[in-house]
């Protein structure tokens, strides 16, 4: 009895011998990856330096030179389009019906624009990006006639009077801008082109060609444009362009093209319908016409911001290479190692 | 009524603050407490299982596991919500379901379930590993008497009153009444490493009524009730009556095996089980080991603390906003509602802005919610456990060949704190020794004889730049266990060509035949073996074996000696030594005895002690003898050996014969015994003439003086806190490199004559108060002293070495911060004689005292609560005993893996983790700082800048992968320069990386960064991005801002890296492609939201190329220059080290070419080295000595009081005879 339980434990143990617990190597559990170290020597720092400088100058003059090319004009005319004698009370003279708001003014050509022309409104102070503001509105509403009855976030937008759902649904389509302008040179109307002003994913899949407007603007409160119920929503391009939300509270919208060239020293009449309300709450509206290059519309900020970058690395890798003249540090000087600094105190720091 | 007052409380002072200290102490200590005992006893029928079944007792198996299949989900879950930051994102995807919330609740909830999931499943996974663990420990076999037989069954089937047989070196399986065992006297031997960490054997001796149960035939036989207290967690006590044949029988202390030890020299026992499983004492003594958590991670509460307290002013500030801004003048935001207006309508009444203010409070703080990092914890949790399963598991630096054990991280809490360890708390015995006496050399008649070299000459000469050549085993050099001597000048009795050939005959026959050792087995070298109390003793004999003077059979009154070349060489003679009498070793006299008469007649006594004891005996003369003789025990003892010295005396017969009366008269008698037998041998052991001495090599565990070393140069302070004796402590210290001579050494003992004076009376109040008042003035003259010495500029280094008994006295809470102070200001603490209490008391002294980290390292069960107490602990595996494996953090087997440890895996995990919080902190500091700002454009409306799905899968997709990695990854220098280079480990305690400077510089360019990317993004893009003059709204701004963030964020990480492997560039390429690939599929896929198509638009843009290219590298720009800046004006200590080796390609042959190479013989490198070692103010010469004991020591501490009774052996060897004979 006694031998046999003796004989497996014997057995145990030698099996327990042969079975080594020795780790496996392998580069990872030793740590040993191969790895380049890089070390942020003062020569690498100039010379990443020097060459984000050669880079970038050369990109800010080129985006510099294509915005000093693109010709911009701007018109303020949330004052300038108010009645002399409604100028107390600018917000009784939007709200009201009767009064007329249309507005003319001249404006000179500087220097020569090349057709297309871009016809941008711009509001400021307006808080398109407010959160009640933006979500009250339904996407799948406007893709689908389907889905026409939710209008679960369009508060306080969603049905008309007659409790039917109001297509499309919510502040933002609510709020429709609804200022019209007109253009005329040498008293020959220029005409304003509204088609392809929207991104083409929005046209072709965010709005339905489906869907067609519904007891809009119907309600007591009016808030802006109405839309005509037999073009269907992926053909408001108005719509389209105001229901894609700015991102800051002053924004520029594209309101449409003007397919020819301007002269300088042409002067341009514009025609303004000033119905939009941004007097209640202090907003301002201008009108910029605008050509465009290669970097979009006037922009100087991208090429300002290359050529300052570029210019401070130059000026730093030239601060580093000074440095480095005056206070050289050899690499690897074992007297900034701290315990060679501070050899004694080192042993008794408690 | 005052008057009545003082008096009782002086009347009690004394003796209380002895119980006061032990009780206050017992919050943080399991072991040593004694808790409340369940009323009344238990009743167990031995070897009747029916009878004992209606007591339902618990079973012998034991569970270390946390959870149950059962219990899994609601405790685990439970246990996750206690992370305030889990908690937090519970709530704030409970608020994200309502509408007050900006987000979608998939923001919030989808981090949070994957941090969960991850969270648990690791549990799971550890979980699983501890029950695999206590199953093999139930699964363990045990030998149980049933039907007549002894069948094996594992341990956890084992049950209350079985009869159970364990064999030589087993682990008793339970608590065990011991009935029987083979040796004749009912005795048998243990160890109880385990439970107190002490090493010499204690005697338990079984009741004489059950002597006979051995055999299974006559056990089964056995039907005893055993009535005993219910099971509790003191391991000194146990009170218990075994009724047998209707006789009531006393058990005591020294009738019971305790769970944990182990048998040792004796065939097998046979007991009864009395306690089982979770009731054993020892395991009682060990529960509910609290978690521990790091100090980095304590330090980064402070930092989530702080995240929060800027989301609250944040959230404060957009709310404030809020209430101010809302008006019923922005018509279009269609505040005064109309039909169908629901609830989300009252957040913005302009009529109650105070309610706006709190609700949009409540809608910013989901919207900010990713300030506070959600995925950090659980990142850190994954980075740290593959850097203990992957790294510390598998280093083939720290595995152990011989005995076939690797490192092991049992919990992964505490990588990090391993980097920045402070004081190391290093238990003696296992630890930093190996427990194995070795016979290394000896000084006979004024000459030096072994020629092996220690750890600590080895050492020196290392850092005197010489290479030892190890001289080769040659074939005449004997080495056995406890015999490690190379000189042929004594072997095979060359000793007869030497100076002295008398002085070494009485040499050899001193180490033969003065001693208290048995031999066992067959008379033959070879095969005998020797059952001694003490390593030391069985080393000497085995000595005098290898020297020619075989020790081969005692009986009660002889001593057989087989001795080798004493006519002439190559003559054997067996000589039988008449043993008359037997002066017993004790710590008092320090020295043993025995007087012997030759087969001549000649009467010698040969006597072996402390060489101040031997030499304040010595007869006059022979003073070249002694000065030479002293030199070497210098010699010896500041190489670390334990020494002894050697002398004998010849008496006449008349002389002997009248002492000899005296002595019989005092071992007769009652009262005093012990004293007057120290008297009556005070008579006779004076004018002795002094042969030499024997130094004996504690052997320490390899490399541990270099290791100690290294750590000395890392900044770490090492404390030994040791059971031992004083001067054992004191050698190892020697030994290890810890003091040496050049050492101030303060010393505080109670082994003064005024407190042995005192102790002599026996008034305990008396006695606490002398020791106090002793133990202050020391503490006060030591204190004084040890700042004279800082003032100075190089005073000397200081040492510390402090009793048990003073200790505890030192450790009063008045008396403490003295006992800080100066121990804070000393290089080496040695503490000795302390019970595991107090090294527990000593470790959160300086843990909660000194605020510094510590750690503990130990092997045995007596190191437990130390290990406990310290932030980390680290146990000795690959040994026997598991206890303080169990309660340890960390397992290494060896001392010196420390050093890869700390310095290579803690430097590693601390510098890593410093990086991966400051990253998680920058980078979502950066992100919600960007929202932060868009909330003052948008009417501080609380809108989302981004998509609800950008927001959620920032954390957990588009920037969780590259920060693991270099959780991972990261390496400043390699492991070899790390080892090289100890001082960088002090980085680490400085807590160079984790200030709160750092904090602050990275969330400066935070700030910065998030300022160029919402200005840049928004303000370069509000003009007509493209040819077509077409403009972008809100979601076409935030995709690009949020793709540069994701890109700058990305490549930031890059630039913290010192080392940048493949998996670098895959995670970052990955992550910024993972973003991409997102998009385009989401731009697709989800039609319902703004961002449908946005990124083809973006993309169809030069302005998108323009602005990626730009602005990461301006928002880089700035921690650019920083980075440049710093390394060059004010550089790491390893930036320098990285520039120093930079050229180097790294391998693991480094280490072997770091040594540096040398043509000096091996003899002398050997003269070089032993030149080297300081003596000239020497003053230690290493004696130390073990001496059997029947109790423990700490039980005699704690107040369990078992007379010291003599090692009989004479007794014991004729009950041997006796046994023979049958």
């Amino acid at each position: 009895m006694n031998t046999k339980g003796d004989k497996s434990k014997d057995g145990e143990s030698s099996h327990a011998k042969k079975k080594s617990r020795r780790p496996k190597y392998s580069r990872f559990s030793q740590q040993e990856l191969p790895a380049c170290k890089p070390i942020l020597s003062p020569g690498w720092v100039v010379s990443i330096f020097i060459s984000i400088g050669v880079i970038f100058i050369p990109i800010g003059f080129a985006s510099l030179l294509a915005s000093e090319r693109v010709v911009e004009m701007r018109f303020h005319y949330d004052h300038d389009c108010i009645p002399a004698k409604y100028k107390d009370d600018m917000i009784a003279f939007i709200q009201s019906n009767v009064t007329n708001k249309n507005c003319t003014r001249r404006l000179p050509v500087t220097t020569k624009m090349k057709s297309p022309i871009y016809v941008y409104y711009q509001l400021e102070r307006y808080y398109q990006n407010h959160r009640r503001y933006v979500k009250s509105r339904s996407d799948s509403q406007l893709r689908s006639v389907s889905s026409e009855d939710s209008t679960d976030n369009c508060a306080p937008e969603s049905f008309a009077t007659n409790g039917q759902v109001i297509v499309p649904c919510g502040l933002v389509a609510w709020s429709l801008f609804n200022d019209t302008y007109k253009f005329s040179v040498k008293n020959r109307s220029l005409g304003v082109n509204k088609k392809d002003i929207t991104w083409k994913s929005d046209r072709e899949k965010k709005f339905s060609s489906d869907v067609y407007p519904k007891n809009f603007q119907s309600g007591g409160l009016i808030g802006g444009a109405r839309l005509n119920s037999s073009i269907p929503l992926s053909q408001q391009e108005d719509l389209i362009v105001w229901m894609r939300t700015a991102a800051l509270p002053s924004f520029r919208k594209l309101y449409g093209k003007i397919e020819e060239d301007l002269e300088a020293h042409d002067e341009i009449t514009i025609e303004i319908q000033n119905n939009y309300n941004t007097y209640s709450f202090n907003g301002r509206k201008s009108l910029i016409l605008s050509t465009a290059g290669w970097i979009g519309g006037k922009n100087d900020l991208l090429g300002i911001a290359y050529l300052t970058v570029g210019g401070m690395c130059l000026f730093f890798a030239i601060c580093f290479i000074l440095m480095y003249v005056i206070k050289p540090r050899p690499l690897g000087d074992t007297s900034y190692l701290s315990w060679n600094r501070s050899a004694s105190g080192g042993q008794f720091n408690f | 009524m005052s008057g009545w007052n003082r008096s009782s409380r002086s009347r009690l002072g004394g003796r209380n603050n002895a119980t006061l200290e032990r009780t206050s102490t017992t919050q943080t200590v399991r072991l040593g407490r004694v808790q409340p005992q369940a009323p009344g006893h238990r009743t167990i029928y031995c070897n009747d299982r029916e009878a004992n079944l209606p007591v339902k007792f618990v079973g012998n198996s034991i569970s270390t596991t946390k959870y149950n299949f059962f219990t899994f989900l609601p405790k685990g879950l439970f246990e996750q919500f206690r992370r305030v930051a889990n908690l937090y994102f519970l709530g704030i995807s409970i608020l994200s379901t309502t509408p007050i919330s900006p987000v979608h609740p998939v923001t919030n909830v989808v981090p949070l379930s994957l941090v969960l999931f991850v969270s648990l499943v690791k549990e799971a996974f550890e979980d699983w590993k501890r029950f695999q663990n206590d199953m093999t420990i139930n699964n363990n076999s045990v030998d149980v008497l049933q039907d007549q037989k002894w069948e094996s069954i594992p341990w956890k089937r084992l049950q209350v009153g079985d009869i159970v047989r364990i064999k030589q070196n087993g682990f008793f399986p339970a608590d065990l009444l011991f009935l029987a065992t083979t040796n004749p006297d009912g005795v048998c031997y243990i160890e109880t490493a385990n439970l107190d960490g002490e090493t010499n054997l204690k005697i338990r001796k079984a009741l004489e009524k059950t002597w006979d149960y051995s055999t299974p035939e006559k056990a089964s036989e056995f039907k005893g009730e055993v009535q005993c207290e219910q099971p509790n967690n003191s391991l000194y006590t146990f009170t218990g009556n075994l009724i047998i044949d209707k006789q009531t029988l006393p058990l005591t202390p020294s009738h019971i095996l305790l769970r944990g030890c182990s048998l040792r020299n004796t065939e097998y026992i046979v007991g009864a089980v009395v306690f089982t499983g979770q009731e054993t004492k020892v395991m009682m003594n060990t529960m509910n080991v609290p978690s521990k958590r790091s100090t980095l991670e304590r330090k980064l509460d402070k930092l989530i603390i702080g995240l929060f307290i800027t989301l609250f002013c944040m959230c404060l500030i957009g709310a404030i906003g809020s209430g101010v801004f809302i008006n019923y003048k922005y018509y279009y935001l269609g505040l005064r509602g109309s039909k169908g207006e629901n609830s989300s309508y009252s957040s913005f009444n302009p009529d109650n802005r105070f309610l706006v203010v709190i609700l949009t409070m409540f809608t910013l703080i989901t919207l900010y919610s990713t300030i506070i990092p959600i995925s950090l914890y659980v990142s850190i949790e994954m980075i740290k456990f593959i850097q203990s399963t992957q790294y510390i598991n598998n280093d083939l630096r720290m595995y152990h060949i011989e005995s076939n054990t690797p490192a092991l991280a049992r919990t992964s809490n505490l990588n990090e704190e391993l980097g920045q360890v402070e004081y190391i708390f290093s238990d003696k015995t296992g630890t930093l020794t190996r427990n194995l006496m070795e016979f290394f050399k000896c000084s006979i008649g004024g000459e030096v004889y072994g020629t092996g070299i220690t750890e600590i000459e080895r050492g020196i000469a290392q850092r005197n730049g010489i290479k030892l050549n190890e001289e080769s085993k040659s074939t005449n050099t004997v080495h056995e266990k406890g015999f490690n001597f190379a000189d042929a000048k004594l072997m095979r009795g060359a000793w007869r060509n030497e100076p002295n050939p008398d002085l070494c005959k009485e040499f050899f026959r001193c180490l033969a035949i003065c001693h208290t050792v048995l031999p066992e087995g067959d008379e033959s070298p070879e095969k005998i073996t020797y059952q001694a109390a003490s390593p030391d003793e069985s080393a000497l004999v085995i000595a005098a074996k290898n020297f020619g003077f075989f020790f081969y059979r005692r009986s009660p009154t002889t001593i057989c000696v087989r001795e080798s070349h004493v006519e002439k060489i190559g003559s054997v003679q067996d000589v039988s030594y008449e043993i008359l009498n037997v002066l017993e070793f004790n710590s008092t006299r320090k020295r043993q005895s025995v007087v012997c008469r030759y087969p001549d007649g000649r009467l010698v006594l040969y006597c072996k002690g402390a060489d101040n004891v031997i030499y304040e005996r010595l007869a006059n003369g022979q003073d070249d003898l002694k000065k030479v003789s002293r030199e070497h025990l210098e010699l010896f003892g500041s190489s670390g050996l334990r020494t002894l010295c050697l002398a004998y005396k010849d008496l006449s017969p008349d002389v002997y014969e009248s002492w000899n009366e005296k002595f019989i008269q005092a071992k007769s008698s009652l009262r005093d015994r012990e004293k007057k037998l120290d008297e009556v041998a005070e008579l006779i052991e004076n004018d002795l003439i002094l042969v030499g001495c024997t130094a004996i090599e504690d052997k320490l565990q390899e490399g541990v003086p270099t290791c100690i070393e290294t750590l000395a140069r890392a900044g770490i302070k090492i404390w030994v806190l040791t059971g031992d004796k004083m001067e054992t402590a004191i050698n190892i210290a020697y030994a290890c490199n810890l003091i040496n001579n050049e050492m101030k050494q303060f010393i505080i003992s109670s082994e003064t004559d005024v407190i042995r004076e005192v102790e002599n009376r026996g008034d305990q109040v008396e006695i606490a108060r002398v020791i106090k008042d002793e133990v202050k003035k020391d503490l006060k003259r030591c204190l004084e002293e040890a700042q004279h010495y800082l003032h100075t500029v190089s005073g000397p280094k200081l040492a510390l070495v402090i009793d048990g008994k003073c200790l505890m006295y030192a450790l009063d809470p008045t008396l403490r911060v003295m006992l800080l102070n100066l121990s804070l200001n000393c290089n080496s603490v040695v503490c000795c004689r302390v019970s595991p209490l107090q090294k527990a008391q000593v470790t959160s002294m300086v843990k909660k005292g000194a605020q510094k980290i510590t750690l503990s390292i130990g092997d045995g069960a007596n190191d437990v609560s130390m290990i406990q107490a310290a932030h980390v602990g680290v146990g000795i595996s690959g040994q026997e005993g598991m206890q303080a494996v169990m309660a340890s953090d960390f397992a290494i087997a060896q001392f010196r893996f420390l050093t890869d440890l700390l310095l290579v895996h803690g430097r590693w995990s601390y510098i890593r983790l410093c990086k991966v919080i400051t990253y998680f902190f920058y980078k979502n500091l950066t992100f919600t700082l960007t929202q932060f700002w868009f909330t003052f454009y948008t009417g501080y409306s609380g809108q989302r800048f981004y998509d609800d799905w950008f927001q959620s899968l920032y954390n957990v997709i588009f920037t969780a992968l590259p920060v693991i990695i270099v959780g991972l990854f990261d390496k400043d220098v390699s492991a070899s320069l790390s080892k090289k280079y100890p001082e960088l480990y002090r980085e680490g305690i400085r807590n160079v990386f984790f200030k709160w400077r750092v904090v602050a510089t990275w969330a400066f360019f935070s700030v910065y960064q998030s300022l160029v990317f919402f200005f840049f993004v928004t303000r370069s893009s509000d003009r007509g991005v493209n040819s077509s003059g077409k403009m972008f709204g809100l979601m076409d701004v935030s995709t690009m801002a949020f793709t540069c963030v994701v890109v700058t964020v990305n490549l930031r990480l890059l630039m913290t890296c010192n080392s940048i492997t493949r998996w670098h560039y895959i995670s970052v390429g990955g992550s910024i492609l993972a973003w991409f690939i997102f998009i385009f599929v989401y731009c697709i896929v989800d039609r319902k939201k703004n961002v449908y198509y946005v990124i083809y638009v973006l993309m169809s843009t030069f302005y998108f190329y323009m602005a990626l290219l730009l602005v990461p590298i301006v928002a880089l720009f700035g921690d650019f220059v920083y980075q440049g800046m710093q390394r060059w004006f004010f550089p790491y200590d390893y930036q320098i080290i990285q520039e120093i080796h930079r050229d180097e390609p790294e391998g693991r042959s480094r280490d072997d070419l770091l040594e540096i190479g040398n043509n000096l013989t091996p003899a002398e490198a050997r003269s070089y080295a032993v030149a080297q070692l300081p003596r000239e103010i020497s003053k230690h010469t290493g004696f130390a000595f073990d001496s059997p004991g029947y109790e423990s020591f700490f039980a005699a501490q704690l107040g369990v009081y078992t007379p010291q009774k003599a090692w009989d052996v004479a007794r014991r060897a004729s009950m041997k005879k006796i046994a023979k004979k049958k």
